[in-house]
Formats: structure tokens, C-alpha cells, sequence
């Protein structure tokens, strides 16, 4: 392995992605996979904080018990719109398509993608679909929740759902077409050498997620589709005054949407499993059972849908079918979490930005994983369904879960993205903010769910003794954006102030980090590609200790004494 | 394997810059449109799944429902569209074997059958326009002039009909993309190359109007076969 | 064997003639095999006496059309994926990724249990009888508020926040 020399001074290269073309149609209608990751960057950051604006009214409103700010039809579109935007617009692209298509071809070896033209159609799809939906919320808003339930969606709501659901399925196909490149990309375009169990994990997680959305995703595109058409033109399939079933809707939609939640927290896990074994300077523990546990949650995760739907008329068989899939589940990811952990225990950590990530993900993933199964067994989840609790649950996995795992990713490849280092103390600080944030804003949801306040109420004038709870979140929810706002500053400002990463700043196994320049080239590599080491080849580094002095980190106990 | 930047040869096929071989290439094609048409599978699939559930729940009317649609044009329409598979699978094979004029006349025989698929369609849609059978606001059961015995429920009508139109008029919206993939596969093989050099845009088209076909055979029985 | 000289090219296989034929066939007689067996109890000339009455017996007590129509639709989609869409012929991974649909497609199968065990512990709402459920208001796109399911106050009030 080429290792890089510590404290050498580096030079961005003449020629690279970023400034081979500068025309606006050099970007718009490029078929770098490099570049289209960036494109990605920049909507999917912007629909974050349009998500996030929704997000922030609904804590203003929450302040107050009698719900004095907004109406209940404003309230219940604002949630909608919170919903629809993070899920469907941030989460879900986020880590496949920004980082995802930024380093998945280069990890394997490839040149690009195996369809660069679908590639750029599937940000055009992205794009169209998120301006359709905004259009959408203009235009009067919609106010179903992000899940859509029929018969409120195709009966009663009289807002603009069909226009946001064609939005939706849009949306829909531009994962489609991301997930259909990833697989053939995965299956035919790796470097000779590079063998399944040799696959970075990032790239195992992406491969899964995709599988997930080819097959998931045209269930809950053709499910959208029914609504719209019941709608508009009045066909009845969900329509219970006609004996149809609105609770099939629910099946087909969480039949979809809980394999969803793994295409948002899978690529993170993936992302995770680099980072963590980088920053303890270690090989990944258990590459294999990690590698099957991420297949084992895309496959377990087809089947528990049904937790959603324990109190919405599914059967009680169902229910208690459900409720011990979904108990399974978590052993795949219980697994990866001792892996992690396993990797971190006698590694040298250093803790750099994205290793700081990396341990609030850890840690916020095993409080939301560990409610999941309190969620998923039935009679607990008779007290639980529709609280706060809930909602805490599913913050916790998909914002300290998959967003932390994007920032740490998004930290950590943004030299390579862009060739230059950001600020590590802004970054630090920033990490710790976000975390501390995360907590103050989520964890008193858990005890407002305990004590039964519901969701997507925005007054609870019944029970004034909740609001401290409120309070807190809304409190801790502005620290939260002042934490995901920092990095818009210190980051934007590193393209412009960064001292130059050179092509392998943390010292990082992996071919983007060993065989391209930063920013890499447009073709990614100058040589011919051929594998031969393991994957996370850390042990067989010789200056790791060098590494962590150099971003800061102390010898531990049991090295000085060697020493 | 064709080098890069040596001179192309018009007779062997092109290889895009991402890859090493044509080999390569060709496989990766198939494998991202057999991905895309496991998309497709689940798409479809989630409606026959909701068609199977209500077939289920009301087996006793569907009989009642179905016998407003002739199984003699969707009959008619099958065998079509079982010609047209055919016709697109020989269009394959003479592209591999690089008979450029019986591609031609394949492809354009495929498009005339779609056509003509398209024109039984609509001689079966419009009277069911005028019939009020179209299940939207002005949906009526029992039809005027009933063809069977226009029993059963007039709601799980109205989902027995939604179910035909969307399923079929999905079905349909393939066909039309068919149309328009076979006529610019045509349009681009005459443009762009005297001699064929690589098969695959035509396998690729292929394996997409084959599936339309199969979609078709699952339709053609749960609809338009319902046993009493 | 059409032309024995192109039968392998680029290392992909060239279907033959004869075995696109035969499908052809195969499929075409399946078409007229299930057409026959679906309407011959309908309308089908009686071939002996008390036919139809038999026909229909055995129908109600197998549901023996419904599986010989969607057995036949099988064996058709199985010819078409093997020989038209060259599956037969392909690599493992193509196979792979043609059953793929077809396997995530049964997956979705496993919803039934839901609606098989409804009738264990009926819930309202699902019952056959029409008029159970409430009407719909055609002009429900044009500012008419939510209203509640007559009857399911209880349940359903709860859930929705109104002032
Ligand atoms: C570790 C295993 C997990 C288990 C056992 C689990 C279990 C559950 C259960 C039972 C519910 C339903 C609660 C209710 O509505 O009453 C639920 C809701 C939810 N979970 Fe999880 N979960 C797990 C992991 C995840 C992950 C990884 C994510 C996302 C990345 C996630 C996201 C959600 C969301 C979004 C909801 C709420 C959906 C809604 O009603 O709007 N869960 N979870
Ligand atoms: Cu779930």
C-alpha cells in the first residue's frame, strides 16, 4: 500500500473533476458520477432546510399548550410538509446518492457508475419531483402526514395531495434508477481483485439499500398512484363505503416504508463501519458477520411491516406474527453495534470530526434500536403507538442515526470531495453541538410519549404539565440547528481558506484514498487497477501511532508502557 | 476487447469509456434492465395482490362484474401481443446475427401489433365509456343493456372496474412506452450505423416489450376468464 | 440450428429458430387450452349429457379452473422468460435477478395472513354487507371538512384534533 507521508506539505493537482469544465451545462448535464454527487449535495441540503424550517414551526407551536400560533389544518400541514420533505427528499437520497455516488464506483475500482446517463436522470427525476412537491405545499399544502392513510388521503383531506403524491412518485423513480445502477455497478464493474469479501462495507451497505428500493419502491410508487386516481377521478380501491379496505393501504405503504427506514440507516450503518475502523486505526471486527448482517436486515426487513399496523383493524394473528419478526430484526443490527464496538475496544481511537460522529451515532442508534423492540412487542405497544414515543424512536434512528452517519461521512470524505480540510475545531465543536442538541430535543419526547402525550397534537391544554418537557425540546432543538448550521459555514468556507488534504489525510485504507488524487481526477484513477489487499488492511500500517498525534489523540495507557 | 483511442471500427461495437470490455459492458446492460424489471415485477405484482384480495373477498360477483368484457377481443388481443413477443424475439436474433433488414421488418412488425393492440383497446374502452362502467363519479351497475346477468353488488363493482382500468390502463401506458422505445430503436439503428455492431439496445427493448407480454398473460385469464 | 456459423458471438447465445418457433406454438395452444377450459362450462357445447353440471361440480369443489387458468398463465410466463427473454441461456446472475421479481412478488403474499384471520375477531368496517361503511361525499375535493364514520365516533374522535 502507497502510504502517505505525515506533515507533508500537499498541492491540490492541476487537473481534476471540480475544474475540468466550468460551464453551467459542464455541470447540468454532466455525467461525472463525482459531479452529480455534488449536484445531489446541494438540493438535497437545501430540501433539508426547507424540512428543517417546517420542523422549527412545529417546535414554536409546541411551546405553548393551547396551541395559540397556528390553526389545526395549518399545524397538521406543517408536520406534513416536515414529514414528507425529510423522509422523501433528505433521508432517503442523502447517504446513496451524495456520498454513495461519490465513492462507491471509486471503492470498487470503477471509472464511473455502470449508466452515467441514469445517473444524471435519476438528479433530474429528484429534482422535478422536489419542485413538484414544494409547488404542492404552495399551492395550499398537504395535510395527510407522511404516511398518506387512506381514507383521509383519498376521501376526505381536500388539500393538494395528488399534486405532492405525483411529486412522490417521481421521487420514487429516482431511487429506482440510483438503486438499478448501483446493483449492476456492484455486480460487473469491480476492479480485477476485487472479490464480495473484499467489498468495503460502505459499498455492501449500498448494494442492499438498493436492493431494498428496487423492490420496495414500485409497491408504494403503484400504492400512490391508486390514490391519486381515487382522488381525482374518483375510482374506488382503498374506499371503504364500497367494501374495499382502507387498511390495504396501509399494508402496501409500510410493506414499502419499513424497508424505507433501512434504505435510510442502512448506507449510514455502511458509512460507519469505514469510519469507525479508520479512526481506531484497527481492522473491522467481524467483516463477515457485518457483510451478512446487512443482507440478513435488508431480507428480515421485508417482513415486519406489520409493526406499524398493530392497532390499525390488522388482525391479531398478523399482530403477533409481526410482533416476533420484528423482534428478529434487531439481532442484525445488534450485531453490527458489537462489531463496532468490538473494533473501538484496545484500537487507538482518534477523535477526529467524523470519528466524534461516529460515537454519537453509536450511541443515539442504541437507544433508538433498543425502543424499537419495546415498540414491537404488542402489548407494549398498545400504550405506546401514536405517542411522542414514537416519534422519540424513530428521531433517534433517523436523525441521530442516519443524519449523524451522513455529517460523519460528509466530513470525512470532503477532502477527497473537494481536496481541501475543513476547520477540525469548528468541526469538533459542531460534532458536540449537534450531539448535545440531538439529546436535548429527542429525549424528553421519550418521557412526554411515556406519559401519553400523542403526536401530531399541537395543543395539550388537558395536561399543562407537559409543556416543561416541550420546553426542553424546543430549546434543545434550536442548539440542534445551530449545529447543523455551522457546517454550512465552516465547510463552504474550507473550498475557499482549506489547506490542501492531499490524497490521503487520515491515513485511510481503501482505493479513493490510495490510488486517487484529491479531488480525483475525472476518470478516478491514473493506473490500472488491480486488489490484493484485505479490506481494512489497518494492522499492516506502520505509522498509526503517528496518526493519531497528528490529529490530536494521546498514547494510551497500555502504548506508553510498550513504548 | 476494442482499445481506446484506436481507430473505432464500424463493425465492432462501441465500448463507453467506464468499461474494460465489451463483454462486460453487454452483461452490465442486462443486469441494470433485469434489475429495472424486477421494478417492474413489484409494480405489477402490487396490483395483482390487491386484484387477488378483493378476486378473493368477493369471488362469488366478480363472475357477475366480468361478464361485461368480451373475452373475445382480449383473446384476440392475446394472441397479438403473443405474435408481437414472438416477432420482437426474432428481431433479436437477426440483430445478433446482424441482419439489419430483418431487424426492420421485425421491429416494425412488432409496432404494428401494438397498434393493433391499442385499436382493440379502445374499441373495448369507448362503449364502456357510454355504458357508464368507467368507474369514476358517474359509475353505474347494473349496466342498461347488460350482457350477462348484471347481478351483484353495484360497489364491489365499481372495484372490480376500478382494478380492470388501472391494471389494464397501466398495461396499456407500457405499451404506448413500448411504441415509443421500439420506433427511436429504429430510428437510432438507421441513423446511427450502417452495419449493426452491437445487439444489446435491441435485447434491451426486447426483454421490455417481452415483459409487457407477460403482464398481458396474467391479465388476460384473471380478467377476462373468471370461472363462475 | 438457424445458421450454424453465428451461433456463438461475443460469447452470447443466438436462440435458434426452432426453439422460437416452438415456444411460439407452445404459447398459442396454452392460450387456447385455458380459453377453452374457462368458457367450456359457460358456454360450451354440452358433450354429454349433465356436462356442465359436472364441470361446475368440480370447479366449486377445487376451484379447478381458477388454478388450471393461472397453472397454464404460469407455464406461458415461464416459456416467454426462458426462451423469448433468453434466460435459459444466460448467466447465473441474470437468472438470479429474473426470479428476484417473482420471489419479492410472493413475498408480498404474506398480507393474506392478515385478512385470513380478520374473521377470527370481526372488525367493523370490513364487513361485506354494503352500506356498512359511510358514504362518500362526491364533492369532497371542493371544501367540505372531514367528517366521521356515523357510528365510530368513539374510535375515530379521538384521533382527529378539532377545536
Ligand atoms: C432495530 C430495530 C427496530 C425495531 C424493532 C423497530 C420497531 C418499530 C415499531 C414497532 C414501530 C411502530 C410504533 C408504532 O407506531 O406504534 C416503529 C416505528 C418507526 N420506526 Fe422503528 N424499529 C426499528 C428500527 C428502526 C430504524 C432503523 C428506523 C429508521 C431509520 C426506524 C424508523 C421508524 C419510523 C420512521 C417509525 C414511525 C413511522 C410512523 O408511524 O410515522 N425504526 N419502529
Ligand atoms: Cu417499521
Amino acid at each position: 500500500m502507497s502510504q502517505a507521508v505525515i506533515g507533508q506539505r500537499h498541492e491540490i493537482p492541476d487537473l481534476h473533476y471540480l475544474n475540468n469544465g466550468h460551464t453551467i451545462a459542464s455541470w447540468l448535464l454532466t455525467k461525472d458520477h463525482k459531479r452529480i454527487a455534488v449536484l445531489y449535495l446541494i438540493s438535497v441540503s437545501f430540501m433539508f432546510f426547507v424540512g428543517g424550517l417546517a420542523a422549527a414551526l412545529v417546535r414554536l407551536e409546541l411551546t405553548s399548550p393551547h396551541g395559540q400560533l397556528f390553526t389545526s389544518e395549518q399545524y397538521n400541514k406543517l408536520f406534513s410538509a416536515h414529514g414528507i420533505v425529510m423522509v422523501f427528499f433528505f433521508i432517503i437520497p442523502a447517504v446513496p446518492a451524495v456520498l454513495g455516488n461519490f465513492a462507491l464506483p471509486i471503492m470498487i475500482g470503477a471509472k464511473d457508475l455502470a449508466f452515467p446517463r441514469l445517473n444524471l436522470l435519476s438528479w433530474y427525476l429528484y429534482v422535478v419531483g422536489a419542485l413538484i412537491v414544494l409547488t404542492s405545499f404552495i399551492l395550499g399544502g398537504v395535510d395527510a402526514g407522511w404516511t398518506f392513510y387512506t381514507p383521509l388521503s383519498s376521501i376526505y383531506s381536500n388539500t393538494q395531495i395528488s399534486l405532492c403524491l405525483v411529486g412522490l412518485f417521481l421521487a420514487g423513480f429516482s431511487s429506482i434508477f440510483t438503486g438499478v445502477n448501483f446493483i449492476a455497478t456492484v455486480h460487473k464493474m469491480r476492479a480485477p481483485g476485487m472479490t464480495w469479501f473484499k467489498l468495503p462495507h460502505f459499498v455492501w451497505a449500498n448494494y442492499a439499500t438498493s436492493l431494498i428500493i428496487v423492490l420496495g419502491t414500485p409497491v408504494v410508487a403503484i400504492t400512490l398512484v391508486l390514490v391519486i386516481l381515487e382522488r381525482t377521478l374518483k375510482f374506488g380501491i382503498f374506499s371503504p363505503e364500497l367494501g374495499g379496505d382502507p387498511v390495504l393501504f396501509q399494508h402496501m405503504f409500510w410493506f414499502y416504508s419499513h424497508p424505507a427506514v433501512y434504505i435510510m440507516i442502512l448506507p449510514a450503518m455502511g458509512v460507519i463501519s469505514e469510519l469507525v475502523s479508520c479512526f481506531s486505526r484497527r481492522r473491522l471486527f467481524g467483516y463477515e458477520m457485518v457483510a451478512f448482517s446487512t443482507v440478513a436486515i435488508a431480507a428480515i426487513g421485508f417482513l415486519v411491516w406489520g409493526h406499524h399496523m398493530f392497532f390499525s383493524s390488522q388482525s391479531v394473528l398478523q399482530g403477533i406474527i409481526f410482533s416476533l419478526l420484528t423482534l428478529i430484526v434487531a439481532v442484525p443490527s445488534a450485531i453490527k453495534t458489537f462489531n463496532w464496538v468490538l473494533t473501538m475496544y484496545k484500537g487507538s481511537v482518534v477523535f477526529t470530526t467524523p470519528m466524534i460522529y461516529v460515537l454519537g451515532f453509536i450511541g443515539l442508534f442504541l437507544v433508538g434500536g433498543l425502543t424499537g423492540p419495546y415498540l414491537g412487542a404488542v402489548a407494549c405497544d398498545v400504550h405506546l403507538t401514536g405517542t411522542y414515543f414514537v416519534v422519540a424512536h424513530f428521531h433517534f434512528i433517523m436523525v441521530g442515526g442516519a443524519i449523524m452517519g451522513f455529517l460523519g461521512g460528509l466530513h470525512f470524505w470532503w477532502p477527497k470531495m473537494f481536496g481541501r480540510m475543513y476547520s477540525e475545531f469548528w468541526g469538533r465543536l459542531s460534532a458536540l453541538v449537534v450531539f448535545i442538541g440531538f439529546n436535548f430535543t429527542f429525549f424528553p419526547q421519550f418521557i412526554l410519549g411515556y406519559l401519553g402525550m400523542p403526536r401530531r397534537y399541537h395543543y395539550y391544554y388537558f395536561a399543562p404539565e407537559w409543556q416543561i418537557y416541550n420546553i426542553l425540546s424546543s430549546a434543545g432543538a434550536s442548539v440542534l440547528a445551530i449545529g447543523y448550521l455551522m457546517p454550512v459555514f465552516y465547510l463552504t468556507a474550507s473550498l475557499i481558506k482549506g489547506k490542501p488534504a492531499g490524497p490521503n489525510p487520515w491515513g485511510a485504507t481503501g482505493l479513493e484514498w490510495n490510488k486517487t488524487s484529491s479531488p480525483p481526477d475525472t476518470h478516478n484513477f491514473h493506473e490500472k487497477i488491480v486488489v490484493t489487499e484485505p479490506p481494512y488492511n489497518y494492522d499492516a500500517i506502520s505509522d498509526n501511532r503517528d496518526y493519531r498525534k497528528m490529529w490530536g489523540g494521546e498514547p494510551l495507557e497500555w502504548e506508553k508502557e510498550t513504548v | 476487447m476494442a482499445a481506446h483511442g484506436a481507430a473505432i471500427d464500424p463493425n465492432e461495437p462501441v465500448v463507453y469509456e467506464q468499461y474494460e470490455t465489451i463483454e462486460q459492458q453487454q452483461e452490465t446492460y442486462l443486469v441494470g434492465m433485469w434489475s429495472f424489471l424486477v421494478t417492474e415485477v413489484m409494480m405489477f405484482g402490487a396490483l395483482f395482490l390487491v386484484y387477488s384480495l378483493y378476486r378473493w373477498k368477493f369471488r362469488g360477483e366478480f363472475f357477475m362484474f366480468h361478464e361485461e368484457l368480451s373475452w373475445q377481443w382480449g383473446g384476440l388481443n392475446t394472441m397479438n401481443l403473443l405474435f408481437s413477443s414472438f416477432l420482437m424475439a426474432k428481431a433479436v436474433q437477426a440483430t445478433q446475427l446482424k441482419r439489419a433488414k430483418a431487424q426492420m421488418w421485425y421491429l416494425a412488425g412488432t409496432i404494428v401489433c401494438a397498434f393493433i393492440f391499442l385499436i382493440i383497446k379502445a374499441i373495448e374502452w369507448i362503449p364502456k365509456f357510454e355504458h357508464h362502467l368507467v368507474p369514476t363519479a358517474s359509475f353505474h351497475w347494473p349496466p342498461h343493456e347488460p350482457h350477462g346477468s348484471g347481478g351483484g353488488s353495484p360497489e364491489h363493482a365499481k372495484i372490480f372496474y376500478s382494478l380492470y382500468f388501472t391494471m389494464t390502463g397501466l398495461h396499456g401506458l407500457h405499451v404506448v412506452i413500448g411504441i415509443i422505445a421500439i420506433t427511436i430503436l429504429m430510428v437510432m439503428t438507421k441513423l446511427k450505423a450502417k452495419a449493426i455492431t452491437d445487439y444489446i439496445p435491441t435485447e434491451m427493448v426486447g426483454l421490455y416489450w417481452h415483459f409487457v407480454d407477460l403482464v398481458w398473460i396474467f391479465l388476460y385469464p384473471l380478467f377476462y376468464l373468471i370461472p363462475r | 440450428m438457424a445458421e450454424a456459423h453465428a451461433e456463438e458471438h461475443h460469447g452470447h447465445h443466438v436462440t435458434s429458430n426452432r426453439v422460437l418457433n416452438t415456444t411460439f406454438l407452445q404459447l398459442f395452444a396454452a392460450m387456447v387450452i385455458t380459453i377453452l377450459a374457462a368458457r367450456a362450462p359457460i358456454d360450451g357445447p354440452a358433450l354429454f349429457p349433465g356436462f356442465k353440471d359436472f364441470f361446475l361440480k368440480w370447479e366449486y369443489a377445487w376451484g379447478a379452473t381458477n388454478a388450471i387458468a393461472l397453472g397454464i398463465a404460469a407455464f406461458k410466463a415461464v416459456q416467454v422468460i426462458r426462451f423469448f427473454m433468453g434466460v435459459q441461456y444466460a448467466s447465473g446472475l441474470i437468472k438470479l435477478y429474473a426470479v428476484m421479481g417473482f420471489v419479492g412478488f410472493t413475498w408480498l403474499y404474506i398480507l393474506f395472513w392478515d385478512y385470513v384471520g380478520r374473521p377470527w375477531e370481526p372488525v367493523r368496517g370490513w364487513e361485506t354487507v354494503p352500506g356498512t361503511a359511510l358514504p362518500r361525499d362526491p364533492d369532497s375535493d371542493a371544501g367540505v371538512p372531514y367528517k366521521l364514520y356515523p357510528g365510530k365516533e368513539e374510535g375515530a374522535s379521538a384521533e382527529m384534533s378539532h377545536e
